[in-house]
């Protein structure tokens, strides 16, 4: 069937003309092939502006559009919905940004402008023919399961915010400790396998010593922060060495610790993997100000690589030293390590004063804790990727603060970095939140611009496998791959990696990308 | 599998350069996974190769598509007209492959577009070593599964040699020694005795030395009846 | 003889990489009319195909813009976009062509600078390099 394509040229108010012939372009996509409508409005943004255009698009029996106008993402969602009642795949509406890529930036080369923008026009029009209609689609979810890793303060939050959406909460929780929380708990649970997508999770739990199936829509890993191991050097030659959350807790009892306390940011004070956050210089300040305030005869030494009070903590740093805690920096250089001569003694190089101190130390408290052992075997079990430290990985801090990379799968509280317990009972509820309200959707969408494999070209090399971050290209039963759709966010990686050439993404297909890129360059201005 | 690398393409030009119909012909097999020869690598060497042209004002054509198995006579038979169509035929085969086309058609030119190789193992995506070298009698049974004849410098079989040190080659002080990994090996095997048997000095008639080898399957050999009639590819 | 321009094409990521030259626009920076910009999903997406037949097709230079690698939308495409200019870079020595003419950029989508500073770069060396192979454009 032959390409019907409608030219929509916006004037952005008066900016085009100001720059651009308006005449020419719109006779330019007339004479253009297979153009059989070109209309011009004031501004496409105004869903008022377009109904003309959408009733000839209907009447013309338009099968794919082409705007000229101003940033894609400002525009599309609204001008796709507006084809989309006039039976237009909405795939085959293209956007040209004519504003941001030809007007505002040439503002005093209009000749050039002019010719730049008849190339772009050409150039889209000869796109647009090129493209193929595609479809999204839907997938029920079967269970309306949210199934959380790990019951601490995260994952028992997490529990009564996603509970709220109306969907089935299940608690895992690794040890025997009685619970009190929404949904079913399971006790001496932990995740040994899964396998599905987000919206349809099939998980593999060991409860006891029996493995259980269970259908999952969505997953919460709360699993924590490493609170009953202390790993590193510094941890090992101090026999009885506490983290900071346990001395909180102990002074809380009333028990006096002895002094001198000596605080350090981490066990591993030399390493490469142990990150310090935000955790430690929080709760530190306010463990060491309120200890001070009750023993001031107590010397209290807090040593540490970057001091990063966040936000109002700031002020606590200023309260902590008037009140005469001593603060130590040091460098990798200088690194905390027990005198080998006095094993009650530490040995730090003081990086602003250039001098060495040995500070005599009763009581030595690390405040931050390693990643969870766990991590590594959920991350394994669920297919997500881990940071370099052995966290959970995020999606990205900005979208998706308590997201995973993959669809379905939330992650909050320690499991990410050491946090207090308060942070991570928002991370948890936030979580808990979002996972509520995917699951409470009750259907999955995905498809559209995804990518597709030829399996006659595969060399089943397994590169694409290794590079998605999606867990989307997978070994089907031809021994060739296949791309779980559900899971495809349509970014090409795997395309523009594959030896073979064997997989394709719609509608970015290496011909289309050419094609543009030639007709571009073709253009003289 | 076979791992191969693409040769630099100021090589690849030069061999070229007397030749005005080009047909470059990758594989789908070993080459496309050690991302050396398939179907994105022939694209990728044609247009360098016409850049280059451009830059110098020659004129040369170009043809690049890929076969599922480049040492196998049928598959080539397929693109028969697009070899013998062309002024020099380029294979970015292992040379098996190229060898196999030049073997086809003797009086054609077909050049190697690749360096063959080893027999590689993907430690990570991206590295490929090598873990044996074809000597046609495997005995990593008695060496915990580590073959020395590759892994050793010196293919020593009662290692380690006088220079290891710190598990270290003292040949190749980048890679590790293979008799200490054999003796790790085959500790937690708890075989650490065969490490004490004294190996006898090898028959090398097995590997290349004893001159190049044919691997002969009698029984599944097509008798003179089973291949008339299909003399067209024998 | 003609005044000749040159020809730069971007191949920018439809996130970030966009993002940055929209909001140059916008802000009112003034660009080389010479600059292309074809737009992918990630910069992961970009072919060394894609970045030499570009050479192949006239372009004097090529660059690629994508996020910023430690965020990155499609969380790791930018890195694979770097690898692939790389081993395309590499490729434009072995042949003899000045690998100045490829380069891969990263920006963030609120950074108005970043895509001036990259055409305004990829410009300057298509206009001292002149066109691959010299002389007068077809």
């Amino acid at each position: 069937m032959k390409a019907k394509v409608q030219v929509v040229l916006c004037r952005c108010c008066t900016e085009m003309p100001a720059l651009l012939n308006m005449e020419r372009l719109q006779k330019l996509a007339a004479e253009s092939n297979n153009v059989v409508s070109v209309m011009t409005v004031d501004a496409a943004c105004d869903g008022k502006n377009l109904a003309p255009a959408i009733n000839e698009a209907k009447e013309k029996e338009i099968d794919r559009a082409v705007v000229f106008a101003c940033h894609k993402k400002d525009i599309s969602p609204a001008i796709v919905k507006a084809y989309r009642r006039a039976g237009v795949n909405e795939f085959l509406v293209e956007f040209v940004n004519m504003r941001e890529e030809v007007v505002l930036p040439h503002m005093s080369e209009p000749e050039r402008a002019q010719a730049k923008a008849e190339t772009k026009m050409k150039a889209a029009l000869i796109r647009s023919i090129m493209l193929a209609p595609l479809e999204r689609q839907t997938e029920e979810m079967k269970t309306r399961n949210v199934v959380i890793i790990g019951a601490g303060v995260a994952g028992q939050a997490a529990a009564h915010e996603a509970s709220k959406a109306g969907v089935h909460t299940i608690l895992l929780e690794k040890t025997g400790k009685s619970l009190k929380a929404p949904g079913i708990i399971m006790t001496n649970a932990q995740l040994v396998g899964a396998s599905g997508y987000g919206g349809n999770l099939q998980l593999k739990i060991k409860a006891g010593e029996k493995i259980e199936n269970l259908g999952a829509a969505a997953v919460v890993i709360a699993t924590g922060g490493g609170w009953t191991t202390l790993k590193g050097p510094l941890a090992k030659s101090v026999k009885d060495a506490v983290p900071l959350y346990k001395f909180y807790e102990q002074m809380q009892t009333g028990s006096v610790p002895k002094g001198p306390i000596v605080v350090v940011d981490t066990p591993d004070p030399a390493g490469k993997t142990m990150k310090v956050q935000d955790y430690a210089w929080d709760d530190t300040l306010e463990t060491t100000i309120e200890l001070k305030k009750k023993h001031p005869e107590t010397q209290i030494f807090v040593i540490f690589q970057e001091m990063r009070a966040f936000g109002l903590s700031e002020l606590a740093y200023k309260e902590a030293a008037e009140l005469g805690i001593k603060f130590v920096r040091y460098d990798k250089g200088g690194a905390p390590k027990v005198d080998p001569k006095n094993p009650g003694v530490l040995m730090v190089k003081d990086f602003a004063q250039g001098e060495l101190l040995n500070i005599r130390f009763g009581t030595l408290v690390f405040a931050s804790i390693p990643p969870n052992e766990d991590n590594k075997a959920i991350a394994e079990a669920l297919r997500i990727p881990m940071t370099m430290d052995g966290a959970t990985r995020r999606g990205s801090i900005q979208r998706w603060p308590v997201s995973t990379p993959r669809s379905g799968v939330f992650v909050c509280g320690s499991a990410l970095f050491p946090k207090s317990r308060d942070v991570a009972k928002a991370e948890g509820a936030a979580a808990g939140a979002m996972a509520g309200e995917f699951v409470k959707r009750g259907r999955i969408e995905f498809g559209g611009i995804v990518a597709l494999v030829t399996q006659e070209k595969c060399s089943a090399c397994l590169t694409c496998i290794r590079t998605c971050p999606y867990e989307a290209p997978f070994i089907g039963t031809a021994s060739k791959v296949e791309i779980r759709v559900q899971a495809c966010q349509g970014c090409g990686m795997c395309v523009g990696i594959c030896p073979s050439k064997a997989i394709e993404l719609h509608n970015y297909t290496d011909d289309q990308i050419a094609e543009e890129a030639r007709v571009l360059l073709g253009g003289d201005f | 599998m076979i791992v191969a690398k693409r040769k630099p393409l100021n090589e690849i030009a030069e061999m070229l350069a007397p030749y005005k119909k080009v047909t470059v012909i990758g594989c789908r097999s070993c080459v496309a996974i050690c991302l050396a020869g398939g179907e994105k690598e022939v694209k990728m060497l044609v247009s360098a190769l016409k850049v280059k042209n451009k830059k110098e004002g020659k004129k040369q054509e170009f043809e690049g598509f890929v076969v599922e198995r480049q040492c196998e006579k049928e598959w080539i038979k397929e693109v028969e007209d697009k070899v013998l169509g062309s002024d020099v035929t380029l294979s970015m085969a292992c040379s098996l492959g190229a060898q196999t086309i030049g073997d086809m058609y003797p009086i054609h030119l077909t050049f190697p577009g690749l360096n063959t190789g080893i027999f590689g193992v993907p430690e990570e995506q991206g590295v490929w070593s090598e873990k044996c070298v074809g000597c046609g009698n495997c005995i990593i049974h008695t060496t915990g599964g580590i073959c020395p004849i590759s892994r050793c410098a010196k293919s020593m079989l009662n290692g380690p040699c006088g220079g290891s040190a710190n598990r270290k080659c003292e040949v190749n002080l980048e890679i590790d020694c293979a008799w200490a990994a054999i003796y790790d090996r085959l500790k937690i095997q708890n075989r650490l005795d065969l490490i004490e048997n004294v190996t006898p000095a090898k028959d090398w008639s097995t590997s290349h030395s004893g001159g190049r080898r044919t691997y002969v399957r009698e029984d599944a050999r097509l008798t003179p009846h089973q291949k008339k009639g299909k003399e067209a590819v024998q | 003889m003609a005044e000749r321009k040159p020809k730069v094409i971007g191949f920018c990521c439809e996130k970030h990489g966009m993002d940055a030259a929209v909001l140059s626009a916008r802000s009112g920076k003034q660009l080389d009319a010479s600059v292309r910009i074809v737009q992918v999903p990630c910069t992961g997406r970009v072919d060394g195909i894609h970045l030499l037949k570009a050479f192949e097709d006239g372009a004097d230079a090529v660059f690629v813009l994508g996020c910023l690698e430690k965020n990155c939308y499609y969380d790791t495409g930018s890195i694979e976009g770097r690898k692939r200019v790389g081993y395309v870079k590499q490729m434009l020595t072995e042949v003899g062509i000045e690998k100045e003419r490829l380069e891969m950029f990263n920006s963030a989508s609120s950074n108005a600078w970043a895509f001036p500073d990259a055409v305004s770069k990829m410009v300057d060396i298509a206009k001292k390099l002149g066109p691959i192979g010299g002389g007068e454009r077809q």
